[in-house]
């Protein structure tokens, strides 16, 4: 795969790394960091990141099983995380063309939306369902900003192994 | 969703990703307890005679008082029998630790290290020295969550130490002042009243702190006061806290199917132990 920003090819994806970065987003979001609208949900930005790079791997499925692993964490509705991930995932792979040819920071723009539909949901959802919306559980959409915040470092981390050089030489390291 | 809403048919899957998430979350939580740990063993020499010092006086007063309501404890006994009141429920207390506080917009809740094997039954009330916190809500085997008392439309039935007015402490969101509702506007209330658990609902030991008034806004208009209370037990900040075992005698029993036909009472609205859970989603 090519990758836009740098022009080189990229190295092939290793599955092991992919689910290696899943289950450690998952144990990020196990942080006892409290509840508060600033802490970023980590999983959903490896999610749809590796959505919009590797949607072979990564697909609607298992955003839907992590999003029940979430439920089960925080103590929500069983469904609701898995609905809002595997949502959100689906946005995701259908504008991952888009989305991958743009430069860093207008990604982060553009997946802002996404972040807020999936911080924002169980707020909408409590709305439906009961009809009464509490406007101080709208603090979500910070969570949704530092997720949009953290999308360049996530980019840098995660596709760090892809950019390695394929033959190092060791006599000229540059 | 609806499922889970409506039904709780999907308990035994929540079970059983509880049981291999826990391990995880306990992974998790180890270098926030290292981090504790470390700054607790750093604690200067100072600080801690301090500590001792205070401890020291509080003990003296506590033992004092102890020593008293042994003595008052006894004579209440003795006078209700003399009334033939109903003799007041004495209760066993577990100790628990708060293990995080999950992320969730909307409701405020906390997990405990305790759970169905250690006795814990739902809706055990969970409070720390100063007062209550909450109440179990979700049991798991080993360990629970507790709904806490800042938790929207949580409900603790009150009354005011000074006077013994009955009222009903409502909870309003995350970060919100408690809200003391459905009084009259003349009721006799002042800012600094301290509310106690009045224990008719079965659910809450009676004669346990839950609230200081805070504020009052009295509407003649409407005939209703807005009350404001801040909760006694600083719920975000303890990491230990006390589980009551609290199962009063005097509480309304499952109706007995034999006594059914003669008893001639229409059985339809048979007053049960009501339950104070939240409407919406949980």
């Amino acid at each position: 795969m090519i990758d836009i920003q740098s022009g080189y090819i990229l190295r092939p994806v290793s599955p092991v790394f992919i689910y290696f970065s899943l289950f450690c987003a998952l144990l990020l979001n196990f942080l006892p960091l409290g509840n508060f609208g600033w802490v970023p949900d980590w999983l959903i930005i490896c999610i749809i990141f590796w959505n919009i790079h590797q949607h072979r791997y990564v697909s609607v499925f298992s955003a839907f099983f992590l999003g029940l692993m979430m439920d089960v964490h925080n103590s929500d509705l069983l469904g609701l995380h898995a609905f809002s991930y595997s949502l959100v995932a689906y946005i995701a792979i259908s504008w991952h063309r888009r989305i991958i040819t743009l430069p860093l920071l207008s990604q982060a723009l553009h997946l802002l939306p996404i972040f807020l539909l999936v911080s924002l949901f169980p707020v909408l959802v409590h709305w439906l369902l009961s009809g009464e919306l509490y406007w101080w559980a709208l603090t979500g959409a910070i969570q949704a900003i530092v997720e949009a915040l953290l999308w360049p470092l996530a980019t840098h981390v995660l596709l760090a192994p892809q950019r390695r050089p394929i033959d190092v030489d060791h006599n000229r390291p540059l | 969703m609806l499922i889970d809403f409506r039904f709780k048919a999907l308990d035994p899957i929540r079970n059983h990703a509880n049981w291999v998430l826990r391990p995880l979350e306990y992974i998790m939580m180890a270098p926030r307890n290292a981090y504790e740990v470390t700054s607790e063993y750093f604690t200067t020499r100072s600080t801690l005679e301090q500590e001792n010092q205070i401890m020291k006086v509080r003990q003296a007063e506590l033992s004092l008082l102890a020593n008293q309501s042994e003595f008052l404890l006894i004579e209440n006994q003795n006078l209700r029998e003399l009334m033939s009141l109903q003799k007041q429920v004495s209760f066993e207390t577990l100790p628990v630790e708060i293990l995080f506080n999950p992320p969730n917009p909307i409701s405020q809740r906390i997990v405990i290290n305790r759970g169905s094997n250690d006795g814990l039954k739902l809706g055990n009330p969970i409070a720390n020295d100063a007062g209550i916190l909450g109440q179990v809500v979700r049991l798991y085997e080993r360990s629970a969550e507790v709904s806490l008392l800042e938790d929207r439309d949580f409900a603790v039935p009150v009354q005011v130490a000074r006077n013994g007015l009955r009222a009903a402490v409502f909870g309003a969101g995350r970060g919100n002042p408690l809200e003391l509702r459905y009084l009259p506007v003349a009721s006799d209330l002042e800012v600094g009243d301290i509310l106690l658990t009045s224990g008719i609902d079965g659910v809450y030991p009676p004669g346990f702190a839950v609230a200081v008034i805070s504020k009052i806004e009295r509407n003649a208009d409407k005939n209703s006061s807005n009350v404001f209370c801040m909760p006694v037990a600083a719920v975000n900040r303890y990491r230990q806290a006390l589980a009551f075992l609290y199962d009063p005698q005097f509480d309304a029993k499952a109706p007995i199917v034999s006594n059914k036909p003669s008893s001639g009472t229409p059985l339809t609205n048979n007053p049960g132990r009501r339950q104070t859970r939240a409407r919406g989603m949980q």
